[in-house]
């Protein structure tokens, strides 16, 4: 297909084009004009993140092709305030604390003007429906409400421009005061850079080659054929790895690039620089690899049993860690009881969803120091492992740390820094890899499963006289955070309650799995998720209510945690209370009593989700009265 | 009725910073022409408001304003080392860096003034940009003071180290000193489950943690309350599935995730017990503001419906599944009661 040619304006400024067909509005707005307040998120119109107005309609800007913007009028973020200023859906995003990350909030800050300008007096209930198409995952949306809800006043003068400047000194002291976010205004205009949206002269584009099986040996390996290509500057494999192979929180046991051996579907193999995209795609079609299948595990029961299939040499029994922890004698502690209580609990790989997918750009400077910028959420450890892996002094490895869309813990590892590193070494040229949401999604670490075995037992008064509880936890190919993961599973297991007679185990399991790494609480989620579950059926056997059996149980200061630590504070007393008393918590045990209690759909609460019902849903009057 | 209403709760509790390893940050500081100051150290944000918090501390502790400060960060041949941005560690492991760095430059600056101007520099207070002496009508812009200063040939520079003194833990009964500041939290859920789709609405959650002391409140909320509604994915929709290895949830469209139509209104409670260990009291909140999401919502349900879900996620089908499962045990019940 020929290449199209077309005019449009986008803010304000008529362009002139010859665009090939498949080059999207988004690729045309962050590539041709560096307008990148505009972001890419997903790629398929799932995010919101790359909102822009075309003919003054909300739209998503990477399902619309370059070629149908022919004479039309484009908006994006940048044109939203004159240059330096804020609109004031921008300042209220400020006032409001709305952006946290940052990477969604161009898009937010577009759908909120785009309902504003639609419906100026929307009420609290449309604003949700208006962002329903915008995805945040950092701020649980509360502050983005509250900000477009700021906009929407001030715009209408229920409430006065001065709303949206910054707070008086709390007790004359900047510390307890909210002060507006000082990044925030590189935010909502769209003027942040992330690693993504920077570009240097000579800079090629990365794409790489993955595995597609879960479990094979690699035979052969031929990249001669895309090496050959025009347009290709270098390609990289676990050959090219001067240095000692291996990366790895705890352990290194992961090589930069597959070597001889596959673990896990995506896994890299190989990483191709080229001039374009569309060129590092080809060429990776043309690289040849040759694999003997082997049989996988992908159950982590299953892969400690004797005979599963193996994954790593110095781990035949495919264990990552065990972490035991003993305290008094739980026998004793379960003859003492008056109940016990046992149950089985799953919980699932979880992915991390930062809008910003991984992304990274690496060159070597003129005293040949590789620097690396990436949203690393560790460049500290991240420059030892590097420097072992490149075989360099320490000060000749930089690693930039961009600013982060978004990590929760799925940024710790260091994944793709190092073929990205390679690369700018063999080419001499700057390097830039960005992830699709695809490859972000089905290659990089995860939250793990864990199957818990769990046994309490309790007094008749509701002290706890021993728990018992047993982890195995998926940890996927490789090693990443895993050991840290489980240790913290199992140090915070028997929750923040004083239980004379603990036995707590956890494992991590090498599997055939995308590899399972840090997750925002780290391992202890998982088996809290148990306690506070065994808890509350241990109330209803005993006739106590919830809050009252955690406080016969609770940790004080001067007591001991699991790990036989004294605590010289503890403030458990504290929150319970300060829950308690917020929610206006009808006591009563947990019997199923949803029907008869007293204290429903009160203050704190929204009303339930009738789609379609809520477009009706007027301004509350008092506003519409001010307004009036 | 179809939809049913129910209330649960859950505590947890977290360790702050680096478990069961000695955690430590350095900052190095500079009270800056013009009243200014540069505060270098080697994290930058992730999104939970770090470089703002940072700002307040290094204003409040230099006397002047967190627009005056200049944040360096995030690179690696540049800034002390800081490790890394998680485990909760960054207002703790690094605010207190920060504060500790900023005293020595202050006090450089102090001994310079109290110099110049004849008095007791333990009389000296900045605040906001002003510098006084206590007891006197002495007083100048921290602007001045800077200049002073360095016309006395005093740069006003400061570095510190904070320092995390945790153990690991004993190999056969894992006794150890993982953290030396912990927090606690609890969390009640208001929850409507419609019993002929198993769709589960949370309508209320109002969460209640210890941060030691909130630098920034409104920072503190924004990770409660996205905390609270990463859980409630997890809880209730999200699950990263392979089949053999291969991910059958690659996009959006499969991985689902909380929008703005699936969050409750989420209250929250600040609860400031104070670190009695660290310069300013401070803990932390990003991760533990998760821990008692997932169960207070679970204890919802079975308050609503009388199901226990100890597979997540509760998806629509899930709890279908187990109302179905509980009407035939019921029916079997009954039977044999006949």
């Amino acid at each position: 297909m020929p290449d199209l040619s077309l005019s449009v304006t986008v803010n304000g400024r008529t362009l002139h084009r010859t665009v090939p067909p498949h080059l999207r509005l988004l690729d045309l707005l962050r590539e041709d004009l560096h307008l990148t307040g505009s972001k890419e998120g997903c790629g398929a119109g799932e995010c919101g993140t790359c909102s822009v107005f075309v003919d003054g309609v909300l739209l998503k800007s990477c399902l619309v092709p370059a070629a149908k913007v022919d004479g039309a009028d484009v908006e994006t973020v940048e044109s939203l305030g004159p240059r330096g200023a804020l609109s004031v859906v921008q300042r209220a995003f400020h006032k409001a604390g709305a952006s946290q990350c940052g990477y969604c909030i161009p898009g937010m800050v577009m759908a909120a003007t785009a309902a504003l300008r639609s419906n100026p007096r929307l009420g609290d209930e449309e604003i949700k429906e208006r962002l329903g198409g915008n995805i945040c995952r950092c701020t649980g949306y509360q502050k983005i409400f509250d900000a477009v809800a700021l906009a929407r006043d001030v715009l209408c003068g229920v409430r006065p421009a001065s709303a949206l400047d910054e707070e008086e000194l709390k007790d004359g002291s900047f510390i307890g005061t909210s002060v507006r976010r000082l990044d925030a205004p590189s935010k909502v205009t769209g003027a942040l850079r992330y690693a993504g949206d920077m570009t240097l002269p000579g800079m090629l584009h990365v794409k790489v080659l993955r595995s597609p099986h879960a479990h094979a040996v690699i035979r052969s390996l031929d990249t001669s054929e895309a090496e050959a290509m025009d347009g290709v500057a270098a390609i990289v494999t676990a050959a090219d790895v001067p240095g000692k192979d291996g990366f790895g929180v705890f352990v290194r046991d992961q090589p930069v690039m597959a070597r001889g051996k596959v673990r896990y579907v995506g896994e890299a193999i190989a990483a191709v620089a080229a001039e374009d995209l569309v060129t590092a795609t080809r060429a990776l079609a043309k690289i040849k690899v040759a694999y003997e299948i082997l049989p996988g595990v992908f159950d982590p029961d299953a892969a400690l049993m004797p005979g599963a299939p193996v994954l790593h040499d110095y781990a035949a029994d495919n264990l990552v860690k065990h972490i035991p922890i003993r305290k008094g004698d739980v026998e004793a502690g379960f003859a003492a009881a008056d109940v016990i209580i046992e149950e089985c609990f799953e919980t699932q790989q979880v992915e991390h969803a930062y809008l910003e997918p991984e992304a990274g750009l690496a060159y070597v400077d003129p005293d040949g120091v590789v620097t690396v910028h990436s949203p690393s959420q560790n460049i500290t450890h991240h420059r030892h492992m590097l420097s072992d892996i490149l075989a360099l002094p320490i000060n000749k490895v930089r690693m930039i740390m961009s600013p982060v869309g978004g990590g929760f813990g799925g940024k710790e590892d260091m994944i793709y820094q190092g073929m990205l590193a390679l690369l700018a070494m063999k080419t001499g040229q700057p390097v830039r890899l960005v992830f699709t949401r695809e490859e972000s999604v089905s290659t990089t670490a995860k939250r793990h499963s864990a199957r818990i075995s769990y046994r309490m037992g309790l007094a008749r008064d509701g002290r706890i006289t021993a728990s018992e509880i047993r982890a195995v936890y998926d940890g996927g190919a490789y090693g990443m955070s895993t050991e840290g993961v489980i240790r913290k599973g199992a140090i915070l297991a028997g929750g923040p309650y004083a239980i004379p007679n603990v036995k707590i185990d956890t494992y991590g399991v090498y599997t055939n799995n995308t590899p399972s790494g840090a997750f925002r609480s780290f391992g202890s989620l998982q088996t809290q998720f148990a306690t506070e579950s065994m808890l509350d059926m241990a109330a209803e056997r005993l006739g106590l209510d919830p809050f009252e059996l955690r406080r016969r149980n609770a940790m004080r200061a001067g007591d001991t945690t699991h790990t036989q630590q004294r605590l010289d504070s503890a403030s458990l007393l504290d929150v319970l209370a300060g829950a308690e008393g917020a929610a206006r918590w009808e006591r009563g045990a947990p019997v199923v009593r949803g029907a008869v209690r007293g204290d429903l759909a009160g203050e704190g609460t929204r009303p339930p989700c009738r789609l379609g019902a809520r477009f009706a849903a007027p301004v509350p009057e008092a506003q519409a009265e001010e307004v009036a | 009725m179809a939809r049913k209403r129910g209330r649960g709760m859950a505590a947890g509790w977290y360790g702050i910073a680096r478990t069961a390893s000695i955690d430590r940050a350095g900052t190095w500081v500079e009270l800056d022409d013009g009243g200014t100051a540069k505060v270098v150290t080697g994290v930058t944000e992730i999104g939970e408001g770090i470089l703002t918090v940072l700002a307040q501390i290094a204003a409040e502790e230099l006397g002047i304003r967190p627009e005056d400060v200049t944040v360096g960060d995030n690179d690696t041949a540049r800034v002390p080392e800081a490790a890394h941005a998680g485990a909760t560690r960054q207002t703790y492991m690094i605010g207190n860096s920060v504060a500790l760095a900023c005293r020595e430059a202050r006090a450089r600056l102090f001994d310079e003034m109290a110099a110049h101007w004849g008095t007791d520099a333990a009389s000296l207070r900045a605040h906001n940009g002003t510098l006084r002496a206590e007891g006197t009508n002495l007083k100048c812009a921290m602007r001045e003071a800077v200049d002073i200063c360095k016309k006395r040939g005093v740069v006003p520079v400061g570095a510190a180290s904070f320092t995390a003194h945790h153990t690991g833990l004993d190999a056969a009964d894992g006794s150890g000193r993982p953290w030396q500041a912990y927090v606690f939290g609890c969390q009640v859920a208001e929850v409507e489950v419609d019993t002929v789709t198993g769709e589960v609405q949370v309508l209320g959650v109002w969460a209640a943690h210890d941060v030691g002391r909130a630098v920034n409140p409104k920072g503190v909320e924004g990770q409660i309350e996205g905390g609270v509604v990463q859980a409630l994915g997890q809880g209730l929709m999200e699950h990263y599935q392979t089949v053999d290895g291969h991910t059958v949830t690659p996009g959006f469209a499969k991985y689902i995730l909380p929008t703005a139509l699936d969050v409750p209104q989420v209250t929250c409670v600040i609860v400031e017990d104070p670190d009695p260990i660290g310069p300013l009291g401070v803990k932390g909140i990003g991760e533990p503001a998760m821990v008692p999401t997932i169960p207070a919502v679970m204890n919802a349900i079975y308050d609503a419906i009388g199901v226990r879900i100890t597979t997540l996620p509760a998806t629509p089908e899930s709890i279908v599944a187990a109302l179905g499962r509980k009407r035939q045990a019921e029916t079997a019940a009954q039977a044999r009661a006949q």
